[in-house]
């Protein structure tokens, strides 16, 4: 056998041993997840615990499917509520990108523009979102609006301190080399500033992601005739567990989707980066 | 700072300590003429001021506006214990034993998404709105970040620095505690600061949902009750507790990692 | 003159790294041999092998063929008579100076107060008094590579191996670090193997010089360096050897 056909023997051995390793992973993850599963199945039907505090995964799978063609019990199908929550979520979320990112990075680059913004941001900055909610709806009432802006306060603030803090940690070296080069200051700031701030302020909106839509419940729970929020709220005045539950998996699933979706965002606009 | 060229420097020094007081001015301005025109929409800096002085005068449900920040700051406390307690050793075993990092990693990966506050309604419904429920949510709400800073902080330790530890004659355990937690201590300690802030706000949300005592309760009862001052006065103050907290954690971290600084 | 001790062996090693996209020889064939009390300086221009090697000889990593004989016995595994110096130095920078340079010994279980003397030894042998209590960022570049020698001695090693350890220092202090580095060498006798990119400083250190291939690396010539100690770099025997060797390089970009 040559040396070059033993090569290639052991590069298919070393491949289907890293096959089996990646598979070996994929099955105890499942397996933690079947285990958990089965165990909160197996409490309720051995009645350890009673199903009107803690229903089985088989009753959730159930409201879940009833809920995709029924109002009951909070007056929406699931398909609407999911709708009404990522309008309001994204219509704050995406206002606060707008706003928040192209600021903080003027703020991070013109001293002037710091100097003048930074005080009021420093005052809002410490007050946690969900505090603006009792104030929002007096001026404004709970409509889409309303909501909107108390999303909107919890994602501006990440996206501000990172395009801030990551156009400031702009290499010296880089802005002194255009600076020779003849090329103004703004035209700096376009094309060297922005693009190695991108990575952090990408950062900061993960954060504001996030954000959003934990406040979003918030927001819904208290002040809402729609939306998931709204729905898991009923869910526990009219003492219906499967529901919220059903709510908070719904929740949880889009709130993943959504930062997937960030992540391939990240990465298609960061490429550049990619091999360093 | 060279990039202020081109303006006196006379100039430049009143726009450089003009600007902050004219942006803090204006604030003032605003509020105070807002509030003048829409006296129900938004109090007067006075009448939050003489509201704040009378929650100290009249006490709100049996204690002044300390008792009640107190009650918000022991419920985060406890909590972070707990979730400081747990969810470093959590995150450190599945951040450094790569089958407990499949097994339980999925289930943390699956609990993960949902927000600490979607937690509300069901702790309501399974445990009532006493003490523990809330002690509970923010443990929830602070668990979370405290995992993901920790697993990802012990797997980022540089492969170099765990040979090291083995050359050196480290078993195991010797090089997980001299050489591999020390190393992710930053980004451990970061977990703990988004933990303050996430519990913070938790612990708000859990108190709004349903509470007797708590700056959370506060919230809601000055905003039921048509009592904007009271609202305004809670807010401030969450604010200044929750600035505080970030301060004091700023200075512990230069304590915990003096070599970062 | 009885024949020389053989501290080490090299048989015939080799290591590929296997991938998605295929496989990668860093190094083929290598053999070597180490004698007992030596300064060997192992010289390689390529970007690959020379730390593969080392972590082969050391026991951190396993070769795909061939085999490590130490004192004439077969080893696989770490080696615990072995110290290290590494290129990233790798020091804790969580650590103080006398932390780092203890930690081998309280891996080792040696009690504080016996360590702490131990270690403040070797902190003075590399010229560090007085930096004990200093973090390593608080240092200079040729510093904390002294802490990385002290580390190394300090669990002393029968085998110590010095993996490119001044790559990234300027040349002045390069040179003085070449310099205090023989000193040390003759005060504390060790077997040394030293691994470099830089033929002026293989010349200037080693007992003998094992020229490497560009990838994969494989053994190309061994020079023995006969030259009396200091050397001196501008002489015409040095210059003669570092123009010899220099012809036999594989450059690489």
């Amino acid at each position: 056998m040559s040396e070059r056909q033993d090569l290639e023997a052991r590069l298919q051995s070393w491949r289907q041993n890293q096959k089996k390793e990646t598979m070996e992973y994929v099955l105890l993850s499942g397996a933690g997840i079947l285990t958990v599963l089965l165990v909160w199945q197996a409490v309720v039907m051995t009645g350890m615990v009673n199903e009107r505090v803690l229903p089985a995964p088989t009753t959730i799978l159930e409201t879940l499917i009833f809920k995709l063609g029924n109002k009951a019990p909070d007056g929406n199908v699931l398909s609407v509520n999911i709708l009404a929550s990522l309008q309001v979520a994204l219509s704050g979320f995406l206002s606060a990108i707008v706003i928040g990112v192209p600021l903080g990075l003027v703020m991070g680059w013109w001293t002037y523009a710091d100097r003048f913004i930074r005080p009021i941001f420093e005052l809002v900055r410490p007050v946690p979102p969900i505090a603006w909610i009792p104030l929002v709806v007096v001026w404004m009432g709970v409509g889409l609006q309303a909501k909107a802006l108390i999303i909107f306060f919890t994602a501006f603030v990440p996206c501000v301190i990172n395009s801030y803090t990551g156009i400031k940690l702009t290499s010296k070296t880089l802005i002194d080399v255009s600076r020779t080069f003849g090329a103004p200051n703004y035209e700096i700031f376009r094309k060297v500033g922005v693009p190695s701030a991108l990575p952090m302020v990408f950062a900061g909106i993960r954060v504001a992601l996030g954000n959003s839509w934990s406040t979003l419940v918030a927001a819904e729970m208290l002040a809402a005739s729609a939306g998931l929020g709204y729905m898991i709220q009923i869910g526990r005045t009219v003492a219906r567990p499967d529901i919220v539950i059903v709510g908070m998996v719904v929740i949880g699933a889009i709130g993943a989707g959504l930062s997937l979706i960030l992540s391939r965002a990240e990465k298609y606009f960061l490429r550049w980066k990619i091999n360093r | 700072m060279e990039r202020m060229n081109g303006e006196p420097k006379a100039l430049r020094n009143v726009l450089y300590w003009g600007l902050p007081v004219l942006a803090i001015g204006l604030i003032a301005i605003g509020w105070i003429a807002f509030s003048g025109s829409n006296p129900d929409l938004m109090p007067s800096p006075a009448a939050v001021w003489s509201r704040f002085i009378k929650t100290f005068t009249k006490p709100i449900a049996k204690t002044t506006l300390i008792g009640h920040a107190w009650a918000s700051l022991k419920r985060v406390l406890l909590a972070l214990m707990a979730a400081w307690a747990f969810g470093i050793s959590f995150g450190i075993l599945i951040g450094w034993n790569k089958k407990a990092r499949a097994f339980f990693g999925s289930i943390f990966e699956v609990i993960r998404p949902i927000p600490p506050i979607a937690w509300i309604p069901i702790i309501i419904m399974w445990f009532g709105i006493g003490e523990f429920p809330k002690i509970l949510l923010v443990f929830i709400g602070t668990f979370v970040p405290l995992v993901i800073n920790t697993s990802t902080g012990i797997e980022m330790v540089d492969r170099i620095n765990i040979q090291v530890g083995q050359i050196f004659g480290g078993n195991s355990s010797q090089i997980l505690k001299d050489i591999v937690i020390p190393t992710a201590l930053p980004s451990i300690f970061a977990g703990i600061r988004t933990s303050v802030s996430s519990g913070w706000t938790t612990v708000l949300a859990a108190e709004m949902l349903g509470a007797n005592a708590g700056l959370g309760s506060l919230v809601t009862r000055g905003w039921q009750g048509s009592d904007l001052s009271l609202v305004m006065v809670a807010v401030i103050t969450i604010a200044v507790i929750g600035a505080l907290l970030s301060v004091i954690l700023q200075k512990l971290e230069k304590v915990v990692c003096p070599w970062n600084h | 003159m009885e024949p020389l001790k053989k501290r080490m062996e090299v048989k015939k090693i080799t290591k590929t790294f296997f991938g998605k996209k295929g496989y990668f020889t860093a190094i083929e064939e290598v053999s070597l041999d180490v004698y007992d009390g030596e300064f060997l300086v192992i010289l390689g221009p390529g970007r690959c092998g020379k730390t593969v090697l080392l972590n082969i000889m050391s026991g951190l990593e396993e070769p795909t063929s061939g085999s490590v004989f130490y004192n004439g016995e077969e080893w696989k595994g770490l080696n615990p008579e072995i110290g290290m110096v590494f290129q990233k130095l790798a020091l804790m920078p969580f650590k103080t100076v006398m932390e780092n340079v203890e930690l081998g010994l309280k891996f080792g279980g040696m009690d504080k107060g016996k360590r702490r003397e131990l270690a403040r030894y070797y902190i003075e042998l590399v010229g560090l008094a007085g930096f004990e209590n200093y973090y390593p960022k608080q240092l200079s570049g040729g510093m904390q590579q002294r802490v990385g020698i002290a580390r190394a001695y300090a669990v002393n090693p029968k085998l110590l191996i010095m993996d490119e350890p001044f790559g990234k220092l300027d040349a002045q202090t390069r040179y003085q670090m070449q310099e205090d580095l023989l000193k040390i060498w003759e005060k504390e006798r060790r077997t040394v193997i030293f691994v470099t990119n830089n033929i002026e400083e293989a010349c200037y250190l080693g007992d003998r010089i094992i020229l490497l291939s560009d990838c994969p690396a494989k053994v190309k010539e061994v020079y023995p360096m006969d030259l009396p100690r200091p050397r001196d770099m501008v002489s015409k025997e040095f210059l003669h050897l570092r123009t010899m060797i220099s012809d036999n390089t594989d450059l690489s970009i």
